[in-house]
C-alpha cells in the first residue's frame, strides 16, 4: 500500500478529485494548507507600499492506495493539477505498513 | 393536540409512582427529585435526575451497597436514571466548583424516604453568587451558538431561545424574588410539544432540529415549522437578554451607575439608562414616525440597544413607516447599523418598510455550508461590513453616501449580481494569471466596484458560519483583489472618452478626450473634485494623507514639463515619489497625481510645511519658481554604497501598446531622480501618458507610457531618447 501526499493550487481541486474519482479513487482527506516551496514568498506592491506574500494557499489531498493502482493514480493526478507554471505544487508517496478499518478489524488492501 | 404540560405532568407522575414503590427503606436516606424531573417537565426521553440525600458522611459511606439493586431495576426498566448524592450538609453550602449542582437543586421536590432528612435540606443563604455563576454561564451557553437564535439546525433545549432559556427566566424571578411577568405561556407550550415529538421520533434524547428531524416532524412543509420555531424561540431569548442584563447591571454596583455613559446621550427624544434606551414620551413617539426613524438613527450612531419596554411598545403598536431613502441612507452610514437594523426586525419595522424582507424572514435555505436562516445571514453580513468600517473608518462609505440616483442603484445591481463571482473565481479559477485578471478586471470596470465587490465578498463569506472566512480564504481573496487591482490600473487602455453623454455639459466638456483608464480608476466622488479643481483660476493643487503615504493633485493647464517640474518640487523637499500617474484632456487640461512618502518626516514635525508645499508647487507650475534652483539647495544624497552602484537599464516597447511607446527604467534611487527623467522627456517634446513607479531596494524600477503627436514614437527615435536618458542617469 502506498500513502499519496499532494500540494496542489487550490483551483485544481475540483479537476484533481474529479480525475481521481474517475479511476475508482474516492476516499481521500482534503485540507486547506498555507505554505511555500519554490514558489516562495514574493514581493508586492499595492499602492505604492511593498508587502510580502510568504505563504500561499495551496490544498492538500492525502490517500492510501492499493499498489497497483500507483502509477495510474500519479499520472492521472499529476496531468489534472499541472498548468505548467511554477507552484503546481508537489506529489509524494509513502510506503504504508498496515491500514486497519477500525469498525470490523480488516486488514491491509481490504481496509482500504 | 393534548396540552402539552399536561402530557409532561402525566408522564413525571407515571415515573414518580414506579420509584416510590420500589424505593428500598434506608434509614436517613430521603429521595427526592431535582433538574427538570423535579419540575415536573419529563421528556420521553430526558435523564431522571435523583438526589439521594443522605443525613450525614456516616450514613452515605453505607449507602453504596443498598442502593445498587433498585437502580439496577430502575436501568433494566428502561428508565435513564441521572442520581447524585449528598448531604444536607454539603448542599447548603455554595460551591463554586459545582454550580449545576446548586441549579438543578433549585427544582428540588421530596419523593419519599426519611423526611426529617429532606427537611434539612436548604439552599446556600446567598443567593448573588449562584445569580452571578448563573448569568455568566447563560451567557457563554449563548455565545456557543453566536449569540443568534437563526440557526438551520437549531438546538432546541441549550440553544439562545431554546428551553434552557425559559428555565433561566424562571430561576432568575425565583433567585431575585421578582414576579414573572414575561408572558411566555405560547413559546413554552410549542417547545414543549416539539421537544417531546422530537424524543418520540429520534427515541433518544435528542434536542438538535436538524434537516432530517424536521421533515418529519411537518412532512408537509417544515419551512412553516420553522417559522414558528423562531416565532417562539424569539421573545423568549429576548425576555431572557433582557433579564440577565438587569442581573448583570445590578450586581456590577454603584460605580458602573455612576458611569453609566448612556445617561450622557439623552437628548430632547430619548433617555438612556444602564446601556438602554427609552422614549421620553412614548405616547406621542408612537403616533410620530419621524420620532421612530429618530430612534434607530440614534441607535445605529451611539449602539445603545432598544430597551425592552421600547421594544414592547413598538410591537403593540406597530407604527406606520414610510421611512424615505435619506433616513435610511443616514442609518447606513452610521458605525452602529447592524444594531439598528436588528432592532428594526426584531421590532416588526424592517418588514413594514421593506415588505420584501417579509420573504425572507427565518427562512431556512438548507445547504451543508449555511448555518444561519437568510435574515440572520444578510444581518451578519452587515455587520461584518460596519465592524470592518469602524476598523477603517475610510473606504466604502462612498457607496450608501452618494444618495440614491440611478448610477447608485446600477451599483447595487451590479453588487447584487455579481456577489458569487469573486467567492467562485477564488477557488476555480488561477488567479495569477493574467488572462483571469483581466477578465475580472473587465467585468468589474472600475476599481470602486473592485472594492466593493471584495467587501462584500467578505462580508457575504464571513456570514455563512462563524469559521467560514479562515486565514487561507482571506488571502485568496486578497490575491484576488490585488490581481484584478492591478489588472485595472497597471495596464493602459489608451482609448480615449469620446465626447457623448457623460452628464451635464460641463461634465461632458471636461472628461472628452482622457484616457478610458482614468474613469476606471477614478470614483465619482474624484471625478467631481477634479472638475471643481478645474474651475479654479490658478493651477489647484491638493494635498491629502492617506494612511501612510501622501498624495498629491494636481489639476492645471498643460504644459511642456509640467509634470517633470512637479516631481522636481516634490524632490527638493526630500520626498520619495512611489507612484505617480498623469492624464490630460482634450482641452488641455491635466491631472495629475503623486504618491509620496516623507522619509524625513517633514509634513509631520514641521507644522504649515504643508502650505509651504502646495504654494511651491504651485510656483513652479505657473513657471514662477525654476525647479533647478530649488534643488540646488537640497543636499545631494550620496548612493547607500559605492559597490551597490549599477548601470542604469532603459528598454524601449513599441509592442505593449497600441497609441503609446513603453520606456522600461532600472536606474538607482536617488532624489530628483523621476524629475530628471521626466524632463529628458519633455525636452524631446514628448508627452507623458501614464508612469507607474516601483522602488526596491534603491532601486527604481519606473515605467513610462509616452506619446509624441498624440501616437507612438518612430521605433529610431525612441532608440535615441533611450540613449539620451541612459548616458543623463549614468552621468
Amino acid at each position: 500500500m502506498k500513502k499519496i501526499e499532494a500540494i496542489i493550487q487550490p483551483f485544481k481541486m475540483d479537476d484533481v478529485k474529479q480525475a481521481l474519482i474517475g479511476i475508482g479513487i474516492d476516499g481521500m482527506t482534503i485540507t486547506e494548507v498555507r505554505g511555500h516551496g519554490r514558489q516562495k514568498g514574493h514581493k508586492e506592491v499595492y499602492r505604492g507600499q511593498e508587502y510580502t506574500v510568504d505563504l500561499l494557499p495551496k490544498v492538500r489531498i492525502e490517500m492510501v492506495i492499493a499498489d497497483a493502482l500507483l502509477e495510474k493514480a500519479v499520472d492521472t493526478l499529476s496531468a489534472a493539477a499541472r498548468t505548467g507554471k511554477i507552484g503546481d505544487g508537489k506529489i509524494f508517496v509513502y510506503d504504508v505498513a498496515e491500514a486497519i478499518r477500525i469498525r470490523n478489524g480488516d486488514r491491509g488492501e481490504d481496509a482500504l | 393536540m393534548a396540552d402539552p404540560l399536561q402530557k409532561l405532568l402525566a408522564r413525571t407522575a407515571g415515573v414518580d409512582e414506579r420509584l416510590i414503590g420500589r424505593f428500598p427503606a434506608l434509614e436517613g436516606v430521603a429521595l427526592a427529585a431535582v433538574g427538570g424531573y423535579g419540575r415536573r417537565e419529563l421528556f420521553p426521553h430526558s435523564d431522571i435526575d435523583l438526589l439521594f440525600l443522605a443525613a450525614d458522611d456516616n450514613v452515605r459511606a453505607g449507602l453504596k451497597e443498598p442502593l445498587a439493586p433498585f437502580l439496577r431495576e430502575l436501568w433494566d426498566s428502561g428508565l435513564r436514571i441521572s442520581q447524585s448524592v449528598h448531604t444536607p450538609a454539603e448542599c447548603a453550602q455554595f460551591d463554586s466548583q459545582n454550580v449545576e449542582l446548586f441549579i438543578s437543586l433549585l427544582d428540588h421536590r421530596f419523593l419519599t424516604g426519611d423526611h426529617s432528612v429532606y427537611e434539612r435540606l436548604v439552599l446556600p443563604k446567598s443567593r448573588a453568587d449562584l445569580v452571578s455563576h448563573l448569568t455568566r454561564l447563560t451567557r457563554e451557553r449563548h455565545a456557543k451558538f453566536q449569540n443568534t437564535i437563526y440557526h438551520l439546525e437549531p438546538h432546541i433545549k441549550d440553544g439562545p431561545g431554546g428551553l434552557r432559556d425559559l428555565q433561566v427566566i424562571r430561576w432568575l424571578h425565583q433567585l431575585t424574588g421578582t414576579a414573572q411577568n414575561e408572558d411566555l405561556a405560547a413559546a413554552r407550550d410549542f417547545l414543549f410539544d416539539l421537544r417531546s415529538r422530537m424524543h418520540e421520533i429520534a427515541r433518544r434524547d435528542n434536542n438538535v432540529l436538524d434537516f432530517a428531524t424536521q421533515d418529519q416532524v411537518d412532512r408537509e412543509d417544515p419551512s412553516r415549522l420553522m417559522r414558528a420555531y423562531f416565532r417562539a424561540a424569539r421573545p423568549l431569548f429576548r425576555a431572557c437578554g433582557n433579564l440577565l442584563e438587569a442581573n448583570e447591571t445590578r450586581s456590577s454596583g454603584l460605580l458602573a451607575r455612576f458611569r453609566d455613559r448612556t445617561a450622557r446621550l439623552s437628548n430632547a427624544d430619548f433617555t438612556g439608562i444602564r446601556e438602554r434606551v427609552y422614549f421620553r414620551s412614548p405616547q406621542q413617539a408612537l403616533n410620530n414616525p419621524a420620532l421612530v426613524e429618530r430612534l434607530f438613527i440614534f441607535v445605529a450612531r451611539h449602539g445603545v440597544p432598544l430597551a425592552a419596554d421600547t421594544q414592547d411598545r413598538l410591537l403593540a403598536r406597530r407604527p406606520e413607516m414610510h421611512t424615505p431613502w435619506p433616513v435610511l441612507r443616514e442609518i447606513l452610514s452610521l458605525p452602529h447599523v447592524d444594531l439598528a437594523l436588528r432592532e428594526m426586525n426584531e421590532t416588526r419595522v424592517l418588514p413594514a418598510i421593506f415588505p420584501e424582507f417579509e420573504h425572507v424572514e427565518s427562512l431556512v435555505v438548507r445547504d451543508f455550508y449555511h448555518r444561519y436562516t437568510v435574515d440572520e445571514h444578510i444581518l451578519v453580513a452587515i455587520r461584518t461590513l460596519a465592524a470592518l468600517k469602524r476598523k477603517h473608518e475610510t473606504g466604502f462609505s462612498n457607496l450608501i453616501a452618494e444618495g440614491l440616483p440611478q448610477a447608485d442603484r446600477d451599483t447595487v445591481v451590479f453588487l447584487i449580481e455579481r456577489h458569487l463571482q469573486m467567492s467562485a473565481a477564488m477557488t476555480s479559477r488561477d488567479i495569477s494569471d493574467p488572462a483571469v485578471a483581466n477578465e475580472m478586471a473587465k467585468h468589474m470596470g472600475t476599481v470602486e466596484r473592485l472594492k466593493y465587490l471584495t467587501l462584500l465578498t467578505y462580508a457575504d463569506i464571513s456570514a455563512v458560519n462563524p469559521e467560514a472566512m479562515t486565514t487561507w480564504r482571506s488571502t485568496l481573496l486578497w490575491n484576488l483583489y490585488t490581481s484584478v487591482y492591478r489588472a485595472l490600473t497597471s495596464e493602459l487602455d489608451t482609448g480615449r472618452l469620446e465626447a457623448r453623454s457623460y452628464g451635464s455639459p460641463e461634465r461632458e466638456y471636461f472628461l472628452d478626450g482622457l484616457p478610458v483608464r482614468y474613469l476606471r480608476t477614478h470614483s465619482e466622488e474624484d471625478i467631481a473634485r477634479h472638475m471643481e479643481m478645474s474651475r479654479e483660476e490658478d493651477a489647484a493643487v491638493r494635498l491629502v494623507r492617506e494612511k501612510d503615504v501622501f498624495k498629491m493633485t494636481v489639476v492645471a493647464s498643460d504644459r511642456p514639463f509640467l509634470f517633470a517640474s512637479i516631481a522636481g518640487a516634490l524632490a527638493s523637499f526630500g520626498m520619495n515619489i512611489v507612484n505617480a500617474e498623469a492624464f490630460g484632456n482634450r482641452q488641455g487640461i491635466v491631472v495629475d497625481t503623486f504618491y509620496f512618502v516623507d522619509p524625513l518626516r517633514t509634513l509631520e514635525l514641521n507644522p504649515g510645511e504643508d502650505a509651504v508645499l502646495i504654494n511651491t508647487v504651485r510656483r513652479t507650475v505657473r513657471g514662477d519658481l525654476k525647479v533647478e534652483t530649488l534643488l540646488k539647495r537640497r543636499p545631494v544624497k550620496t548612493p547607500a554604497s559605492q559597490h551597490m552602484q549599477f548601470e542604469p537599464i532603459v528598454a524601449v516597447d513599441n509592442t505593449a501598446s497600441d497609441t503609446a511607446t513603453l520606456l522600461e527604467i532600472t536606474a538607482e534611487d536617488r532624489p530628483g531622480l523621476l524629475y530628471q527623467i521626466a524632463s529628458s522627456i519633455s525636452a524631446s517634446q514628448c508627452n507623458i501618458e501614464v508612469v507607474l513607479i516601483d522602488t526596491r531596494a534603491h532601486r527604481a524600477l519606473d515605467v513610462f507610457y509616452i506619446t509624441r503627436d498624440g501616437g507612438k514614437l518612430p521605433e529610431p527615435d525612441a532608440e535615441v531618447l533611450a540613449a539620451q536618458l541612459k548616458a543623463a542617469l549614468a552621468g
